[in-house]
């Protein structure tokens, strides 16, 4: 109801608006646009008065203005804070003026949701990332790119599998079964980056960003708090990534060419006993049990072969990838036409055999100046990702090399005629099975912008992404020596995601000291994802789908035309309708207020709570163009600014408030089946995120030395809930709100950059940031163990951050037997192992984080590099519990540092005795059971995460050439890790199980691909 | 005219996103609501129907129940099992645990799906609605009797059966509920099957196959559980009305009892259907023996006293050569079965025991019965009683007996606690006495971290 009264309003809010526009007598009408003489971005609120008046007018958002003068005026003064002032004689009636910038820093255009403020009126917390760094260094996926750039932005880097994607919490985590993942925007569209549509599917969560192309961004922006994510409403608690993609400037048409070559590894693996120290340690863990002989081997495969074998697996399955990226684009502009236009391909092996990404993109960017008063812009891409798909984690292939394909274990008989079958042989696997999975997305989006009156701008954006994913599996012949043909099977779904907007944006202002912006906008989103109802679609046959495709086509459209068919299922749909507006003050240049609300429906609301209405306020403070601040000469920007705002969190499944009662694809004895799948839960609705933040942005000695200091306190509360139903109401999850329920997020980030030395051949400068982040429970009523992560051990603890290790303290080893000592929950020592004695010893989340930078210039060469470190936070070793037990009955491969281990009375030992049986150890229930400190590790590390050095061709020798620019790099990523943690790389993304897995268990390893390693060099070429 | 233009936009807008409430509704596909189900006759039906496959599935009496009671039992050799196998199998359960929680579950989505048509029964059309609801109260008889024989100690345990119980559903409701005694379990479970033995049809009329409930299958349980009472004497009067139906044979030959179709012994057959439902997987897959090495496989001590004699046709489930090194089960190395819910020959091994127990004019039908199956089992009556046999005697051979014809099908493991409870022996192997605590499951954690009032069990005490 309240969006019906707020749209019937609209219109009169508008006709009141105009009204006031008519009231102008009219002498002579100049018309024209200003902008940016740096990059001819349009400058906005530039007042123009013509001399020796005081009345005037100021530009628009474009820049365009339009004035009428008494007939006599002969110059015109053009003139913004930051800009400095221009006059300008005026010889027509349509000019063009450019005006410098006085102060970068405080100039620069920061793209803000539905639109762009300059830098010293934003008043919301915006971190900027430059195209160029995103480009940079190779990664598996774009958002990888950002770790170590924005303060208070925590990117945990996907892991060692070519286009794994990227854990990114914005401030910190304030759920725990919604998603912490901020909305993705990418040109005004949110797009689908939900990592979950093919759940955790072998190990690999798939995510849809990988095949977004870096060498199409212009700018990320990242907004953080409610006075900048407010106008995304209900979906702006994690904050909102906003992509902006290239577009065409004025001028002769530039090609740039660039690429990269160059080759993958790893950081750091794992190192485990070669197969002679294998058996010899399952000799003593059985001797230790008190058995005698020789000890039992797994599947009793003969000590003979076992002995004679010391298969390193490890190698087996890793190489050295080869990078390959190319990019090659153009840009070309009119006064009426303005292209932009990208193609690229890039392949990155990735140091896993027959494991690549392949990422292909084209795109076209248009604006089209129609009339004077009326611009379309096209923005259009497609991007098409394949990732030849390996077994990973507890799926296989190198997840095995680091568990349960020993090193006793041959790969081939001893003939080599065949595999060596009945054990874990991840070469089998390796050579017959391919997998294949080929995401498409096509993003086009049409805008019209119509500037009916003067400062009054209409834009009605139409965008549509299309995604088709296809995931193919191949199951060779040598696979399962029962089928002879070999097996194929395709899992297809595809989605659209339309979006529709219309805004109108109005600026008024009534006097030299009054700027009004207003922004109306009304926007609409449906989304559906869709497979078929059987899914995969399979067929006995000798070749993969993707090189027999007239045979899936044959296979499904069997299906299609079945006597009881295969139809098309959505598996996914939603909607939101939301309204919006936003009004900008500013008080004579210095003072700036923000209002923001934003009312949103969506079909993931249920019945009872079907929209929302999100408010925000914010304000900004230039203290540094107050007159008491002139003479205070070491201070050339300082502002203030301070939001205050109500945002929500409805990033969860589609559908969840309703009963689920599904028709059984199984019929029992012919007859219909059906079942009672979910309770619903018709209250169900967004969280609630309370944000406050302040900050202080500052230029120092004439902005050799800028930063930002800012605070923040975010508190979500009406926290959804998936798991934690009594398990005999017969189910476990229901999504749902839970009452009484609060997480705070509180913190403080700092960034700076200086320039230490600024001379024209020498230009050296160093920059960083740090966040700190609080996270606490503060209200929650549920037991420890409600809610975990995956099958891991961290917990939803009131008082505690979320993802709590919770687990049995490990205090040592007995010197007189080798048993391990335990701590119970009131810390005194016993020897008896019990779930009882667990207690909350530490958290996955980081205490601080942040990254930092130098870049050094001399003539053409430049050195830079980015290092990120993590202080604080623990690791949980989920796979480290069975390696250390891998010579008892669990049979894993076993871990060179777990060799500090109790082998006789005396011993002063890291780790216990080693033992068959896990129960040796008295009250250890199972190896599963057996989590405690032991494997618990601390997180911090320092990564030199880029290390580039360039060289740029100078234009004097250039200019005989075919080239305006050329630039030579070679570049390495994580060439550097520093850290005390045994289990390989310290940086660890998961594959997820779902997203509260993803929020609770960034940090538990299990099996886990250690991060690339890479080595590139290329060119930058521009012609 | 401009503004005009303007307004005209807007307006469109406005109305276009007019029908929102549409727009904002996108209710999952292939997925029904509560009200389509339950305002269709035929809705109703399928859900009933599903029950059936939720019973046969893998987590609850497919086979996981069964092996789950044979690891807490004392025939198989654990050594090598891991994780919450090797919990289960040393009678050391702890809170958590993914083989148990999942049979927990479904186990209580059987009981929530049958309390949902129960409590909108009125919506099924007259001509069936005691069929279903005949069903329905068998379904949740059924599975809060399996349920409370694995998480509470037996019945007998104490003199006023007092001892918690497990939560005691007869109703539909997301709220956590505390435990029920033992006795108010039965005493429900009892009214359940009652009341279904009088709303069942005599025949399931599918030709004698029995793949749904009939009042004979509600009574076969009623026989278990009065007989897992050690209430010899409601235990035999239904035992002895289910054998006297005459709807029912016992198998001549001993592979045909989980065979595709082959036994006349099902009281209840869950029906295999080639691409559609397959019932008793978690029996394949943790017995089977000849494709791959057996999850679970016999101690060299059991093997010897349970293949010892040359006679015994039921040899022929036996194997220790087909995986050299273990001692096989090879009742179940099929690809599928169908899988019976309760036997004839259990149900005669209850009249036979329970007969004699009661003595008089009962022993003699209980040495017949007894014959009956030793005539099968030897190939002819070598092995027979005689008509003058004690009580006492036929007893121990019935108890025999019921071990071997029973060998992984989960019943030892409630002998031990029902001799237990009827005479005070303990008859376990492994030694450990039949009360202890670790000879029941924990119950899943999240019971008590959805209410923190929740009793979980003890743990550990046994061997």
């Amino acid at each position: 109801m309240r969006k019906k009264r707020l749209l019937a309003r609209t219109p009169v809010l508008l006709c009141m608006l105009l009204a006031t526009l008519f009231s102008y007598a009219q002498n002579k009408t100049v018309t024209g646009k200003v902008t940016d003489a740096k990059d001819g971005s349009p400058l906005a609120g530039v007042s123009i008065v013509p001399k020796g008046s005081a009345k005037g007018t100021t530009s628009g958002v474009d820049g365009s203005f339009r004035i009428t003068v008494p007939a006599a005026t002969r110059t015109l003064i053009f003139s913004s804070i930051g800009f400095g002032s221009k006059q300008i004689d005026l010889s027509g009636d349509v000019i063009d003026v450019q005006l410098s910038a006085t102060n970068t820093a405080m100039n620069e255009v920061i793209v803000v949701g539905y639109g762009t403020q300059r830098k010293r009126e934003v008043t919301g917390a915006i971190s900027r990332v430059g195209g160029d760094k995103i480009s940079e260094i190779p990664v598996p996926s774009f958002e990888a790119a950002l770790e170590g750039r924005a303060p208070g932005v925590q990117v945990i880097s996907g892991n060692g599998l070519a286009g794994s994607g990227s854990v990114i919490r914005i401030r910190g985590v304030g759920s725990i079964s919604a998603s912490g993942d901020p909305l993705y925007v990418v040109d005004g569209v949110p797009i689908i980056a939900d990592p979950f549509i093919r759940t955790n599917s072998g190990a690999m969560n798939q995510n849809p960003l990988s095949s977004i192309n870096p060498n199409d961004i212009e700018s990320i922006e990242i907004l953080k708090d409610a006075g900048a994510t407010g106008i995304y409403g209900s979906r702006g608690a994690n904050g909102v990534v906003l992509i902006t993609t290239k577009r065409g400037k004025s001028g002769t048409p530039q090609f740039s060419y660039s690429n990269k070559l160059g080759i993958a590894t790893y950081t750091k693996k794992q190192d485990f006993v070669d197969g002679p120290q294998w058996l010899q340690l399952r000799q003593e863990a059985w001797m230790n049990d008190g058995h005698t002989g020789l000890a039992t081997l797994p599947n009793n495969i003969p000590w003979a072969v076992a002995s004679q074998t010391n298969t390193n697996w490890w190698d087996l399955l890793t190489q050295k990838g080869f990078i390959n990226d190319h990019s090659l684009s153009m840009s070309a502009g009119t006064s009426k036409l303005k292209t932009f236009a990208n193609l690229t391909y890039s392949n990155d092996q990735g140091y896993l055999k027959k494991n690549a990404y392949t990422r292909m993109g084209v795109r076209l960017n248009m604006d089209y100046n129609v009339l004077s008063n009326l611009k379309i812009s096209l923005t259009s891409a497609y991007n098409r990702g394949i990732n030849r798909r390996v077994h990973a984690a507890w799926d296989g292939g190198i997840g095995d090399a680091m568990s349960s394909a020993l090193p006793i274990y041959p790969a081939y008989n001893a003939t080599h005629s065949d595999y060596y079958r009945g054990y874990t042989n991840p070469v089998i696997a390796l050579n017959e099975y391919q997998r294949r999975q080929t995401d498409s997305r096509v993003l086009g989006g049409l805008a019209v912008e119509y500037q009916p009156i003067h400062n009054l701008f209409v834009r009605a954006n139409y965008s549509l992404e299309y995604t088709r994913s296809n995931d193919d599996q191949f199951n060779g012949p040598q696979l399962d020596t029962s089928i002879h043909s070999g097996y194929a099977q395709r899992s297809p779904n595809w989605g659209t995601n339309q979006t529709g907007n219309i805004t109108a944006n109005y600026l008024w202002n009534p006097g030299e000291m009054h700027k009004f912006n207003f922004l109306l906008g009304v926007e609409a989103q449906d989304y559906r994802r869709k497979g078929y109802t059987k899914d995969p679609i399979v067929d006995y046959t000798n070749k993969p789908f993707w090189e027999n495709p007239g045979d899936y086509k044959r296979v499904r459209d069997s299906l299609l035309s079945a006597p009881a068919p295969m139809t098309e299922l959505a598996q996914e749909m939603f909607t939101f309708n939301s309204f919006f507006g936003r009004i900008n003050y500013t008080f004579h240049d210095k003072y700036s207020l923000q209002v923001i609300g934003r009312v949103d429906g969506s079909s993931k609301f249920g019945t009872n709570h079907k929209h929302g209405f999100f408010p925000a306020v914010s304000a900004a403070w230039n203290i540094s163009d107050e007159s008491f601040m002139k003479n205070i000469t070491p201070i050339s920007y300082l502002k203030l600014r301070a939001s205050y705002g109500v945002v929500g969190n409805a990033n969860f499944g589609s559908g969840l408030y309703y009963d689920k009662y599904t028709l059984g694809a199984n019929s029992y004895v012919g007859r219909q089946t059906l079942y009672y799948n979910y309770p619903g839960n018709p209250d169900l609705q967004w969280e609630t995120l309370h944000n406050v933040d302040a900050a202080a942005e500052f230029g120092l000695f004439n902005n050799r030395l800028t930063g930002e200091i800012a605070y923040y306190y975010k508190t979500t509360s009406n926290l959804i809930l998936k798991p934690g139903l009594p398990p005999s109401t017969g189910f476990t999850d229901s999504y749902r709100n839970l009452p009484n329920s609060k997480i705070l997020n509180q913190g403080l980030e700092i960034s700076a950059n200086l320039k230490v030395i600024e001379e024209k051949d020498l230009k050296w400068s160093v920059g960083g940031n740090i966040a700190r982040n609080q996270n606490k429970v503060l209200k929650y009523e549920l037991g420890p163990d409600a809610v975990s992560g995956g099958t891991n051990d961290t917990r939803i603890v009131k008082g505690l951050p979320v993802g709590v290790n919770y687990l049995v303290r490990f205090h040592g080893v007995d010197p007189s037997d080798g048993l391990p000592i335990w701590l119970d929950k009131n810390g005194k020592e016993t020897k008896t192992f019990s779930l009882d004695h667990r207690t909350y010893v530490g958290a996955v989340q980081p205490d601080y984080f942040g990254g930092f930078n130098t870049n050094l210039q001399y003539k053409g060469f430049e050195l830079s590099s980015l290092f990120t470190f993590v202080i604080g936070g623990n690791i949980y070793e989920n796979s480290g519990k069975y390696q250390f037990l891998g010579v008892s009955k669990k049979f894993w491969n076993f871990r060179k540092d777990f060799l500090d281990r109790w082998t006789k009375p005396g011993d002063v030992s890291k780790y216990p005795r080693l033992v068959a049986d896990v129960a040796s150890y008295p009250g250890v229930p199972s190896e599963d059971q057996f989590n405690s400190t032991m494997f618990l590790r601390s997180a911090s590390y320092l990564r030199m995460r880029e290390l580039t050095i360039a060289y740029r061709v100078p234009r004097a020798a250039l200019k005989k050439l075919f080239f305006k620019d050329f630039r030579v790099f070679a570049t390495g990523t994580n060439l550097l890790t520093f850290s005390k943690y045994p289990g390989g790389d310290p940086e660890i993304t998961r594959d997820f199980e779902n997203s509260q897995d993803r929020n609770l268990s960034p940090n538990i390893s299990y099996l886990t691909a250690p991060t690339q390693k890479t080595f590139v060099f290329g060119i930058n070429a521009n012609f | 005219m401009q503004l005009y233009k303007l307004s005209l936009i807007l307006i469109t807008i406005a109305l276009a996103s007019g029908s929102c409430s549409k727009f904002l509704d996108r209710p999952p596909q292939g997925q029904l609501s509560k009200s389509d189900v339950f305002t269709n006759d035929s809705n109703i039906v399928a859900l009933n129907n599903g029950i059936y496959t939720l019973i046969g599935d893998g987590n609850f009496m497919g086979g996981r129940v069964q092996f789950i009671s044979d690891m807490l039992a004392d025939q198989l050799d654990g050594s090598n099992l891991q994780g919450d196998f090797s919990e289960i199998y040393k009678r050391q359960n702890s809170i958590f645990g993914g083989t148990r929680d999942d049979m927990y579950k479904k186990a209580y989505l059987v009981i929530t799906t049958a309390n949902n048509i129960l409590e909108n029964i009125d919506a099924v059309s007259a001509d069936h609605r005691g069929y279903i609801k005949g069903q329905s109260l068998f379904f949740r008889g059924m599975a809060h009797f399996e349920l409370v024989r694995l998480f509470a100690q037996p019945y007998g345990y104490s003199s006023d059966n007092s001892q918690p119980g497990i939560p005691l559903r007869v109703s539909a409701s997301l709220n956590s509920i505390p435990r029920s005694t033992v006795k108010q379990v039965y005493d429900q479970v009892i009214a359940d099957l009652k009341s279904a033995d009088s709303l069942l049809p005599a025949d399931a009329g599918d030709g004698g196959k029995f793949y749904t409930a009939t009042k004979w299958i509600a009574e076969a349980y009623l026989a278990k559980v009065y007989f897992q009472q050690n209430d010899f004497a409601n235990a035999f009067k239904y035992a002895d009305q289910v054998i006297n139906s005459n709807k029912f044979q016992l198998d001549a030959d001993f592979t045909s009892r989980f065979s595709l179709g082959l036994t006349k012994e099902a009281i209840l057959r869950l029906a295999n259907q080639v691409g559609h439902f397959q019932p008793g997987s978690e029996y394949i897959n943790n017995w089977r023996s000849d494709t791959k090495p057996p999850v679970l496989y016999f101690t060299s001590q059991f093997y010897s006293y349970a293949t010892s004699d040359p006679a015994d046709r039921r040899l022929t489930w036996f194997s220790n050569t087909i995986k050299p090194g273990f001692n096989s089960l090879t009742k179940y190395n099929f690809n599928f079965m169908e899988e019976p819910i309760t036997h004839l020959t259990e149900i005669y091994l209850i009249r036979a025991e329970a007969g004699a127990e009661l003595g008089g004019a009962n022993l003699a039908t209980s040495i017949t019965d007894i014959n009956q199956i030793l005539t099968r089992a030897y190939g002819g009556t070598s092995h027979n009683l005689s008509p003058a046999s004690s009580a006492s005697a036929v007893i121990s051979v019935v108890r025999t007996q019921r071990e071997l014809e029973m060998i992984g099908e989960g019943n030892r493991l409630q002998e031990i606690k029902r001799i237990g409870a009827r005479t005070g022996t303990n008859i376990d192997r492994r030694g450990s006495p039949w009360t202890c605590n670790g000879f029941i499951l924990q119950f899943p954690k999240a019971e008590q971290d959805a209410n923190a009032s929740f009793q979980l069990n003890p743990e550990g005490g046994c061997f």
